[in-house]
């Protein structure tokens, strides 16, 4: 019971993380049904932005994440303008190039901070907590409260404000949006934008859970479209439900696989994900003919 | 005709290729003929992976772990049950292509960036497995793979392997491009532009995806065997993700819907690669820029550019001689023999339909007998096009049972339905956009079951032979049609009364019983309508009874002889034109009140 426990903690904070991924990928999207494979290195040149301001200039953890935020929701803006002709249009060749861009980033990476990758010290220095025997880091807590926040941000964004309105109209029908006098284009740079300070934010925190290195956004990346998958491709809750589920399945496998949970993370992914294609808050859709 | 230069083009051109790649090692250093080596190797995975993505349309993002399995399998067999290179190389080979059955089964039930993130985890998940197994040698690999012996030829000299590695090479590109070309890569080719289409004529869409991932394994599985023998080395950073996105950009960049074009991308990126080798963070950079530049600027790829440039020429000199369109030629009248007797063609029984809580149809009950133009009218959203859903099989209806010509089919698939001789045609067009005309209608010409694919492996002539003959009677068809100017054109680029007419041709080449036509009078005008009354009377005289939704009620007047109003998912009147026109029901149901019985009936408008 105790190591039961002990690894659904492990698992929800790093959860928390593929929640965060999973929502930017699927704010984006719901508004422009572009499946961002350049998501993951989005997060990964967050999470280099973030670990430099926070480690070389001094920053406040906080403030360097802000930063990172801001820097990758420009990239998120370049990625989408270069991308737009594309937009509503052919599934495969925004995939293909939202691959092409994850190659750019990747390299532009390993130009600036080279290939082997760093450690980033926590910025948490308070002991772990003992809970009825269990033990909690302290980092794990800020994690999960941040991304709670930003969930909560996120979906108050989408259904109180007008622009989050917008974007829903957008999400819903592009075409009669226009129609209602909403710029469409400019409503996608903005969820690409937010997709993509939402890597950022994840990238941010797993930096000092993990190890940062250009190659860190495959599987990690890979694991959040899965999570979003998992939860229903384009729905808010779906995703953090979908990201937590991930979460607990990687520390899982990981506990009673080893090395191989990898593999086993994804077998039973795919697995799920047959049963249930639409994923589980995902509607059924019918094909018109 | 005879003399025509097109005529020798081919052939000395395939000479010319193959004195080319006899000749050129003689001109290569030792390590150059190693780079081609392995350009060759990615050359038959980027065949492999264009038949999946580009002609079938599969997402494919495990072509590298194919690849993969098929090398650590050859050097598993090899070193540790010490089996000879070429037993062990047959048997990585079957292994491959059942990895490849296995991981097409997601694609069955999901498509797209679906697909594409299922195969790409399975893909880490095997890397995964490499780098932890024992067996597989861990993060350092197998090595001391053994030479493989081929009749005395030393094939550790990297020179001679390359011959080896040719052959192999045109071989696979030759049976890639016969499959490219013939039945089964025409019904991929369909299934890729529209599924739901493909499936309405006679096309087994599960067989088909299962058929691609096959073949994109087998064609993985052969380049890892050539690998293990040419490196005798495996290790799992050979399969990364990171190769696999290389391998997306040598498809994409040569033009994924062309097999050549894949070698071609291939064979250049490999080489590029090679140069770069010093600078391989900007050589990735490059790519990732090309990538982005052609998805954007050029998405048919480095081999769609020829037809590009030429399309563009043709609109600057404005092409002298415009296609037009032929007057319909009637088809023979059958006689009345078959008139009458034995089972009505079409009867639906008590049939209901449920969208969750909407009732699309309920107790819907129609008899339509042999020889008939029947026609289905109703307001908006009364479930006329859901009837036609579920007669062709697209939805399985909730409740009540279907007969075709006295054959239960509820629940069968369209493409069952479509060798029963039920064809269709639909309310929003589904024609295979990137298909020509001729294309269009012979892939509907093609009556062959899909699981006679196997022929392709054991008899291929028969396929060729049956291709001849199916390319005539596409002509035929389209010269019925009037048709026969198009046939090299996309119908996409066509006016859309043309497009109609081209589903129709479609849907009668698959020579049915029964055609369901769904608005087939939508969009045309005046002297349109008149030329589809003609054509859909020459349809019925040949014997093939037609249903149609009709909104126009002139052509509903004029060519049906028996009516059938639905109304909010049920069936409210039946009968002739006259008859129904006057039924209260009907009326209530269209106006809401008496207000149309005193209009005269419409003439054939538009």
């Amino acid at each position: 019971m105790q190591v039961f426990l002990q690894t659904l903690i492990g698992g929800l904070s790093l959860g928390a993380v593929y929640a965060l991924v999973a929502m930017g990928f699927s704010l984006v999207y719901r508004t422009m049904g572009l499946v961002n494979f350049a998501h993951a290195d989005v997060l990964m040149i967050g999470a280099y932005t973030a670990s430099t301001f926070y480690t070389s200039t001094r920053l406040p953890f906080a403030v360097a994440m802000v930063s990172a935020i801001a820097v990758t929701g420009l990239i998120g803006l370049v990625i989408e303008r270069v991308l737009r002709p594309l937009e509503n249009k052919d599934v495969t060749l925004m995939l293909i190039g939202t691959i092409g861009f994850g190659m750019v980033l990747q390299a532009v990476a390993i130009l600036i901070w080279g290939a082997t990758g760093r450690a980033v010290p926590s910025p948490v220095k308070a002991a772990p907590l003992q809970v009825l025997g269990l033990r909690i880091r302290t980092y794990d807590l800020v994690v999960v409260a941040v991304a709670a926040v930003a969930v909560v941000l996120l979906v108050a964004f989408l259904q109180r404000t007008k622009r989050g309105a917008a974007m829903q109209a957008v999400a819903m029908d592009h075409e009669a949006a226009t129609a209602v006098g909403i710029h469409v284009g400019r409503s996608n740079a903005i969820a690409f934008a937010i997709g993509a300070g939402l890597a950022a934010l994840a990238g941010g925190l797993v930096g000092p859970m993990l190890y940062v290195s250009p190659t860190m956004g495959g599987t990690l990346g890979i694991k959040g479209f899965a999570a979003a998958m998992l939860g229903g491709c384009g729905n808010i809750p779906g995703a953090v439900v979908g990201g937590l589920a991930i979460g607990v399945l990687d520390s899982y496998a990981a506990g009673h696989f080893q090395g191989y949970s990898e593999l086993v993370v994804f077998l039973v992914f795919t697995a799920i994900i047959m049963i249930r294609p639409t994923g589980l808050f995902g509607e059924t859709t019918v094909s018109r003919a | 005709m005879s003399l025509s230069p097109r005529r020798f083009i081919r052939p000395a051109g395939l000479v010319a290729l193959v004195v080319v790649a006899w000749a050129l090692p003689y001109g290569l250093g030792g390590y150059a003929i190693h780079v081609v080596d392995i350009a060759l190797v990615f050359a038959l995975l980027a065949i492999g992976m264009g038949l999946a993505m580009g002609i079938a349309g599969q997402i494919n993002l495990a072509q590298i772990a194919f690849f993969g399995v098929a090398a650590y399998a050859t050097a598993i067999l090899t070193t540790r049950s010490g089996l000879g290179f070429w037993t062990a190389a047959v048997l990585a080979v079957l292994a491959t292509g059942l990895i490849g059955l296995l991981v097409a089964i997601p694609a069955l039930r999901m498509q797209s960036h679906y697909l594409g993130i299922v195969t790409l985890g399975l893909a880490l998940g095997f890397i995964n497995w490499t780098t932890n197994a024992e067996l597989a040698g861990g993060a350092d690999g197998i090595s001391a793979i053994p030479v493989p012996p081929l009749f005395g030829v030393d094939l550790s000299s990297e020179y001679l392997y390359y011959y080896l590695e040719v052959v192999v090479f045109a071989v696979a590109l030759a049976f890639g491009l016969f499959v490219a070309r013939t039945s089964l890569g025409r019904r991929m080719r369909a299934m890729r532009d529209d599924p739901l289409a493909a499936g309405a004529v006679g096309a087994q869409i599960p067989l088909l995806r299962m058929t691609a991932f096959l073949l994109a394994s087998v064609y993985g599985g052969v380049a890892g065997v050539l690998y293990a023998g040419l490196v005798r080395f495996v290790a799992p950073d050979t399969f990364n993700i990171a190769n696999m996105f290389l391998l997306l950009a040598m498809v994409v960049i040569g033009g994924r819907q062309s097999l050549v074009g894949c070698v071609i991308g291939a064979a250049g990126l490999s080489l590029v690669r090679e140069q770069l080798v010093d600078h391989a963070t900007y050589a990735q950079l490059g790519f990732g820029v090309v990538v982005v530049g052609m998805v954007v600027f050029a998405p048919t790829g480095l081999a769609g550019i020829p037809a590009r440039l030429r399309g563009v020429l043709e609109r600057r000199r404005g092409s002298a001689v415009r296609a037009t369109l032929r007057p319909f030629q009637p088809y023979e009248p059958a006689g009345e023999t078959e008139r009458d007797d034995g089972p009505p063609i079409l009867e639906v029984r008590e049939v209901g339909k449920r969208f969750r809580g909407l009732k699309a149809l309920d107790g819907v009950s129609l008899t339509v007998c042999h020889g008939e133009i029947r026609g289905i009218v109703g307001p908006n959203g009364s479930g006329k096009t859901t009837l036609f859903n579920v007669v062709s099989g697209f939805y399985r209806a909730s409740a009540g049972q279907i007969a075709l010509a006295g054959r239960p089919v509820s629940g069968a698939r369209p493409y069952r339905l479509s060798l029963l001789g039920l064809a269709r045609t639909f309310q929003n067009l589904r024609l295979f956009d990137d298909l020509t005309v001729k294309d269009n209608v012979l892939v509907a010409l093609d009556r062959t079951p899909t699981r006679a694919i196997w022929r392709y492996v054991l008899w291929p002539v028969a396929i060729w032979r049956r291709e001849r003959r199916l390319d005539h009677r596409a002509d035929e068809l389209l010269a019925r049609f009037g048709l026969t100017e198009f046939a090299a054109t996309r119908p996409s680029s066509l006016p859309y009364g043309i497009q109609r007419r081209i589903e129709i041709a479609r849907a009668m080449a698959g020579s049915p019983r029964l055609l369901l036509l769904d608005e087939p009078a939508a969009g045309l005008n005046g002297e349109e309508v008149r030329q589809l009354a003609e054509i859909v009377r020459s349809i019925r005289d040949s014997g093939v009874t037609v249903v149609l939704i009709e909104h126009n009620m002139g052509l509903v007047m004029s060519l049906c002889e028996r009516v059938t109003v639905l109304a909010g998912g049920s069936i409210i009147a039946e009968g002739t034109p006259a008859e129904v026109v006057g039924h209260p029901k009907v009326i209530e149901a269209y106006l809401g009140d008496s207000a149309m019985a005193d209009l005269p009936l419409p003439e054939v408008t538009q």
